[in-house]
């Protein structure tokens, strides 16, 4: 019955190009692992994680290139600035979203490539690098993904890759004992995430997101979940899942302990790159897939995933905060931190569930995200370079740090300013965006967000005493012992990009802010396939003619209809 | 060919499938014993979309197999994500000489 015609050549290879980056960092992951156990097999760890560090950034920068190649017009006529399209039978979206946000990421990887060689952590730098780089295929593939399966297969990808990295420090029992926890954590999670996207399966028949949206609520506004016990489970299971990836309370508990316990690279990871690439992901299940049961149209405190995401927000602001200035650890300083910025994200993304405007919403999580890992890897720099020359990476290590290394220190003051949401850094247009967008809910007869964004307020001024802390020891605090030996470029180059980049797009927001709407749009919006003609030329699908779905409604009915007769003896109805 | 049993018992024994694993996964302390329950759990989701692909219908444009092939890649993922635990479980064993998950504790707060 499905019949497919034959692909035309052309079109097929244009797909192939439109994934060139993550084709060629896969590949280059075997290169890297190669090389280490073809020519760096006796070297010492110092000079083959010199060495691989180079070659792995070679790629990656190669990979960049293949990556703007995706943003400007080029000769090989991909020009993707205006189109929207999906690719691979719609599995995947090949829009400005997916271009711009892949750019961020590799550009974060580079720096992380940087960053990791300049602290000899570990004996394994082939298996560090080669699963670095695939971490990140899986980063980009989670952010184009248009697809349920295609996403969970990302999101496993990305993790199983974060888990080893996680535990790759060599004479730390922390390390190992960082990996095993977030291989814990984050599997259950996923299966619970699974047991919710079968269900979403079940209740509507498809796994690609525009359909699932469809799915759900036709061409009626958003429903909401009442009296929706299916969909409410389904919702609950795939929050429980999505919160342990994003790190938000009360899902956090693997968080504090793996970033501290992790080599600091790693763990910086697993703080920026996996967490950008988690934010978009759920903004996609959340705000497109199950878009509909947001809450109803014109009232979001009706049931509906708004709510619950409002309450994990509310949570992981005030619990993130206040844990955090309890912390003497530098990593899991940064560890509560981040938890407290997972919440004022997912104020924006309980906004573009609800919002008039979700475009502008996704744009606010989208720049957010993009500010905060380039904060959050700069200060993850700092903590690598404690770790390397004084073996530990308490906060007090920082004292003094103001006059020993000032230029070092203005980075870091900068990047804790820019998290605090200080004007002029770019947190503060980050936070303003999210805030404003979750106002942009309150029009008549709607629940305005109001008291979500002041807690958010409320809770910048508590997050500023513990960033503050930070910077009363680097300036007011004597210097204790030697802090540290030269600056290695490796730490000063993600350092100072984080601080130019909290600089710059605090300076001049819309040189951030503009792409980050234009990737929000197609974000959202239902991708064509790039041949047109989708879903007719699409050789993965079926095209049920009216007269088959009928059958196939018919036969479903029936089939339905007889397991109720069996179940009536006794066993009340199916 | 008109499938006997309904639909809903497919589904609750897979929610009674998901329960025990996650049961095991709160209780035990073992930790190739928690490898084992969440891999219980995962295949309590492939029995859902195994039995929604059944008794469905597949959604105009999508393929004829999709519950199918979801269940298969997820067979593959929990492959994958045991032998990652495995190698972890291993090293924590090879630090702390025991197989207790309560046991590794040298993080807190």
């Amino acid at each position: 019955m499905p019949t497919t015609t034959p692909q035309p050549l052309v079109p097929l290879a244009r797909e192939w190009l439109l994934i060139a980056p993550e084709l060629w960092l896969a590949l280059w992951g075997l290169v890297v692992l190669l090389a280490d156990v073809a020519f760096f097999r006796d070297a010492p760890s110092a000079r083959r994680a010199r060495f691989l560090g180079i070659l792995a950034l070679d790629g990656t920068l190669i990979a960049l290139l293949l990556a703007l190649a995706r943003v400007v017009p080029s000769p090989l006529g991909i020009e993707l600035t205006n189109q929207d399209y999906s690719i691979f039978g719609g599995t995947l979206a090949a829009d400005p979203s997916t271009a711009w946000l892949s750019l961020a990421v590799l550009i974060l990887l580079s720096l992380l490539l940087v960053l990791s060689p300049t602290w000899d952590f570990t004996d394994h730098w082939g298996e560090f690098f080669a699963l670095v780089l695939w971490s990140t295929v899986a980063m980009l593939l989670l952010i184009a993904a248009e697809e349920l399966l295609t996403l969970f297969l990302a999101l496993e990808t990305m993790t199983l890759c974060l888990y080893v990295i996680a535990a790759l420090e060599r004479d730390r029992k922390r390390s190992s004992e960082a990996g095993l926890k977030y291989f814990v954590y984050g599997s259950v999670a996923s299966a619970f995430f699974l047991f919710g996207l079968s269900l979403i399966f079940g209740l509507t028949g498809t796994t690609r997101l525009h359909a699932v949206r469809e799915a759900l609520v036709g061409s009626a506004g958003s429903l909401g979940l009442e009296g929706n016990i299916a969909g409410s489970v389904a919702v609950l299971l795939v929050l429980v899942g999505l919160g342990f990836k994003l790190a938000a309370v009360p899902f956090h508990a693997w968080a504090p302990d793996t970033y501290e316990g992790a080599p600091a690279p790693a763990a910086s990871w697993i703080a920026t790159g996996s967490k950008l690439a988690s934010f978009v992901a759920a903004t996609k299940i959340l705000a497109v897939a199950l878009g509909g049961w947001a809450a109803q149209t014109g009232s979001p405190d009706t049931p509906g995933w708004a709510l619950p995401v409002a309450l994990i927000s509310a949570a992981s602001m005030t619990l993130g905060n206040l844990a955090a200035l309890s912390q003497r650890n530098f990593k899991r300083l940064l560890a509560y931190s981040s938890i407290a910025q997972a919440g004022y994200v997912l104020v924006g993304v309980v906004a573009a569930g609800v919002s008039r405007d979700p475009a502008r919403a996704v744009g606010a999580v989208l720049f957010y995200m993009v500010t905060y890992s380039f904060a959050t890897l700069g200060a993850f720099a700092v903590a690598a370079w404690l770790a390397r020359d004084l073996g530990t990476d308490e906060l007090d290590d920082l004292d003094g740090l103001g006059r020993r290394r000032p230029i070092m220190a203005l980075c870091l003051l900068v990047l804790m300013l820019s998290l605090i949401g200080l004007p002029p850094f770019a947190g503060f247009f980050g936070k303003l965006a999210l805030f404003m967008s979750a106002l942009e809910t309150g029009e008549s007869g709607r629940l305005s967000l109001t008291w979500l964004v002041a807690l958010g307020l409320i809770n910048s001024a508590i997050s500023a005493y513990y960033y503050v802390r930070v910077l009363r020891a680097m300036y007011l605090r004597p210097a204790r012992g030697d802090v540290g030996r030269s600056l290695p470029s490796g730490v000063f180059w993600p350092l100072t990009v984080g601080a130019a980049v909290a600089l710059f797009f605090g300076l001049i927001p819309g040189a951030l802010f503009e792409p980050m709407q234009a990737a929000a749009v197609p974000l959202l919006a239902s991708g064509e396939d790039p041949r047109g003609l989708s879903p007719e030329t699409n050789p993965f699908a079926t095209r049920p003619t009216e007269e088959d779905a009928a059958r196939a409604r018919e036969l479903r009915r029936q089939q339905i209809e007889q397991g109720r007769q069996r179940l009536q003896p006794g066993t009340p109805g199916a | 060919m008109v499938p006997d049993i309904p639909l809903a018992w497919f589904l609750l024994f897979a929610d009674a499938t998901f329960a025990v694993g996650l049961f095991g996964v709160l209780t035990r302390r073992n930790p190739i014993a928690l490898l084992m329950a969440i891999e219980i759990m995962l295949n309590a989701a492939n029995l859902n979309l195994l039995a929604f692909w059944r008794y469905g219908t597949p959604a105009v444009g999508d393929g004829p197999l999709t519950g199918v092939v979801f269940a298969v890649i997820v067979i593959t993922i929990a492959a994958a994500e045991v032998a990652v635990g495995i190698a972890l479980v291993l090293l924590c064993y090879r630090r702390w000489k025991t197989a207790d998950v309560d046991r590794y504790d040298t993080l807190s707060g």
